[in-house]
């Protein structure tokens, strides 16, 4: 499933990040990368995702969070 | 010997913080050369020995995903710099160690500050710094940089490692060096894996559990949190305006203080009136000017140092940035657009929270769309003597219709240059956990910015004055002696076509000089009781009597053309103090001067369909 599809709460695994080697390279610079625990903590509409990983809160807009594939547990 | 320090650390790491209390305010700004980039050099002498420290950009990594990071693993692989200060946040060091693991590879000597100590030790984290230190193979200090404290030893380490320098003993090692998504996931992997490594025995990092706390459900939120965010950027501003109304009422004294001794002592010397009056009048105010604008800039930098280290802007940036990124601007550019409406000044100094230089320029050339509290107080005044009071709602209706266009022009013809869209990226930032605020290091910030602006702006503020001045002074004291009047006529039937009378030109160029000048300048035009230099020069001071104007300029000018003056007027540029502080800011006159012909180009442009559009309706 994608991230954008995890409800508030739900923790989960980061299986894998799509697109190009720009956006590899930004997301896993700020923590995000294949195989990382994550909880999701807000998921509103039209907003960025507000997710919680490596002891940081790190908002991801929602056109890129699609893009990243991941498995709750 | 070696004496050059770089500051390397990612956003929220408290690198200027490091680098404002080092260097104080023996600080240079430049630009990378080629690059809209800011470079930032400053020095500090220990013992004798003068050292340089360069503010790196900060950037989350190294690998070139913007010009701040190639630039900055150029500038380290140069080998400029003797000796790299690594920053990285001790409470959530997993995390922030991601950019020791990119520096790693540049291979050069290096110490590693663990900041934020306060915080990782008020979540009860224990950090093993001597064990990190060994694995590693450079020295390790716990730090806390905004408590000011702990700096002697910090210019020690560097003293002893810039005559003695270590290199990580450890890098992370990767498989697949290519450049593709592929390739940059498993390095990605590798470094993380490597940190981890490194942070074994050093310190726990928790499973991801995370509760928002009460207030950030609120200020998370997709309504509620809107509300939030912009009541607290008007309680922001009203601190500021609390701060600097003292100060400014102080400095209002100053012209009135000084009129009269300085122009008898000069009358006394026969000196030429045209001295006598720039002397008495005009430097006094110049200086009441700058007075208040850096008194302005001081309340600005309190209320937003303040927001900013908490961690409040964040929240702001979060919830703003689906609106902001339509212009090409981050989400935290919300904070100077609104206190535009208060002051221009104090829009373009907020925009010193924005990321890199593109983004600050755009936002300041943007905020300039916002009509300032001044020109709000002229609106009215002018509208009212024409439109009556539901005329009058519906023109300032009007008015932010078009600030809303305006912006977004403003954001079409310079966005493509200033934040090109290849680094339009959407947001992905880290929202940092709400910080004890450090005051003793919020007001020296906001005092150096203050004084920085105050020195600098003096001069700028000066040239321009006399300029204007030399363009309205009439030796007979009546208007029309001054070239400013025969400039006016004589262009008449130019401003004519854009629905200005040489009158209303003229106090639409008085409004670049104070936004509160307007009035003066119609009132010496109109009724011409008072003389054009004192309506300009003492229109923040001086009594207008606007019954006189009102029936002066109702007999004098239609409908169309009022309403066309009142949005030259509103949307010309913004008063010479607040241009100078975008310069100031800017550090581009090039570029400051640009978006200021584009304005006023503009505003002629927007009077002239305003007026024939008027015309056919009224």
């Amino acid at each position: 499933m994608k991230l954008t599809d995890t409800k508030p709460d739900q923790h989960g695994l980061i299986r894998r990040i799509g697109g190009d080697a720009h956006f590899a390279n930004r997301i896993t610079a700020i923590g995000l990368t294949e195989d990382t625990e994550f909880q999701m903590v807000r998921n509103d509409r039209k907003m960025p995702v507000l997710i919680y990983l490596r002891e940081t809160l790190i908002a991801v807009n929602r056109t890129d969070a699609e893009r990243i594939e991941v498995e709750t547990v | 010997m070696k004496t050059r320090i770089a500051l390397l650390g990612q956003p929220n790491s408290g690198k200027s913080t490091v680098y404002n209390a080092l260097t104080g305010s023996r600080q240079h700004v430049g630009n990378w050369p080629g690059k809209t980039v800011e470079k930032n050099d400053g020095f500090y002498t220990y013992k004798g020995t003068k050292y340089t420290v360069t503010d790196l950009p900060g950037s989350y990594g190294l690998s070139g995903n913007s010009d701040e990071e190639t630039i900055t693993a150029d500038f380290i692989r140069s080998g400029q710099a003797d000796l790299v200060c690594i920053l990285v946040d001790a409470s959530q060091l997993e995390r922030s160690m991601f950019m020791v693991a990119e520096f790693a590879a540049l291979d050069k000597p290096a110490v590693l500050l663990l900041n934020m100590m306060d915080v990782a030790k008020a979540q009860k984290k224990e950090i093993d710094f001597k064990l990190l230190q060994k694995r590693l193979g450079i020295p390790v200090l716990p730090f806390t940089a905004a408590d000011g404290k702990g700096y002697g030893e910090l210019k020690e380490l560097f003293a002893r490692e810039l005559e003695a320098p270590h290199k990580l003993s450890s890098v992370p090692e990767s498989a697949d060096n290519g450049s593709s998504a592929q390739a940059v996931l498993s390095q990605s992997q590798e470094k993380y894996r490597w940190i981890g490594a490194m942070l074994e025995g050093v310190t726990h990092t928790a499973a991801p559990e995370y509760k928002l706390s009460k207030f950030d459900r609120i200020a998370t939120s997709p309504v509620k949190g809107k509300f939030l965010c912009l009541g607290v950027v008007l309680a922001a501003f009203l601190v500021a305006m609390i701060i600097c109304v003292p100060i400014m009422s102080v400095a209002q004294m100053i012209p009135q203080i000084l009129f009269e001794p300085i122009s008898n002592l000069l009358n006394g010397w026969n000196v030429h009136p045209w001295l006598v009056s720039v002397f008495s009048m005009m430097l006094p105010n110049v200086l009441y000017f700058t007075l208040s604008m850096a008194a302005f800039v001081l309340g600005v930098n309190l209320a937003f140092g303040f927001l900013e280290e908490i961690g409040f802007l964040a929240r702001a940036a979060y919830q703003f940035d689906g609106v902001l990124s339509r212009l090409g601007l981050q989400g935290k550019a919300i904070c100077p657009v609104l206190m535009g409406f208060g002051c221009t000044i104090g829009g373009a100094c907020g925009t010193r929270i924005m990321d890199n230089w593109g983004q600050r320029m755009l936002a300041m050339a943007v905020v300039w769309a916002v009509p300032c509290g001044a020109i709000w107080g002229v609106i009215p005044v002018i509208s009212s003597m024409f439109f009556g009071p539901v005329g009058t709602l519906l023109v300032c209706l009007l008015i932010l219709c078009y600030m809303v266009l305006m912006m977004w022009i403003v954001s079409k013809v310079f966005g493509r240059t200033l934040a090109p869209s290849e680094t339009r990226s959407g947001m992905i930032m880290e929202l940092p956990p709400y910080h004890k605020a450090h005051w003793k290091h919020i007001l020296r910030e906001a005092f150096l910015k203050a004084w920085d602006i105050f020195r600098r702006a003096l001069g700028t503020v000066t040239l321009v004055s006399l300029l204007f001045y030399a363009f309205s002074f009439s030796g007979t004291g009546s208007i029309e002696n001054s070239l400013l009047y025969r400039v006016g006529t004589a262009i008449e039937p130019v401003t004519r076509f854009f629905g200005l009378g040489w009158q209303t030109f003229m106090a639409f160029l008085s409004s670049a000089f104070a936004k509160e000048a307007v009035l003066g300048v119609l009132n010496a035009t109109f009724v011409g009781q008072s003389s054009l230099l004192e309506a300009t020069f003492f229109s923040k001071t001086a009594v207008q009597d606007n019954a006189a104007l009102a029936v002066n300029m109702v007999q004098s000018i239609s409908k169309p053309e009022a309403l066309a003056f009142l949005f030259a007027c509103t949307f010309n540029v913004p008063c010479v103090m607040a241009l100078s502080t975008t310069y100031r800011e800017s550090h581009s006159l090039k570029w400051t001067a640009r978006v200021a012909l584009f304005y006023i180009g503009a505003a002629l442009i927007l009077a002239c369909i305003v007026y024939h559009v008027a015309v056919l309706f009224m």
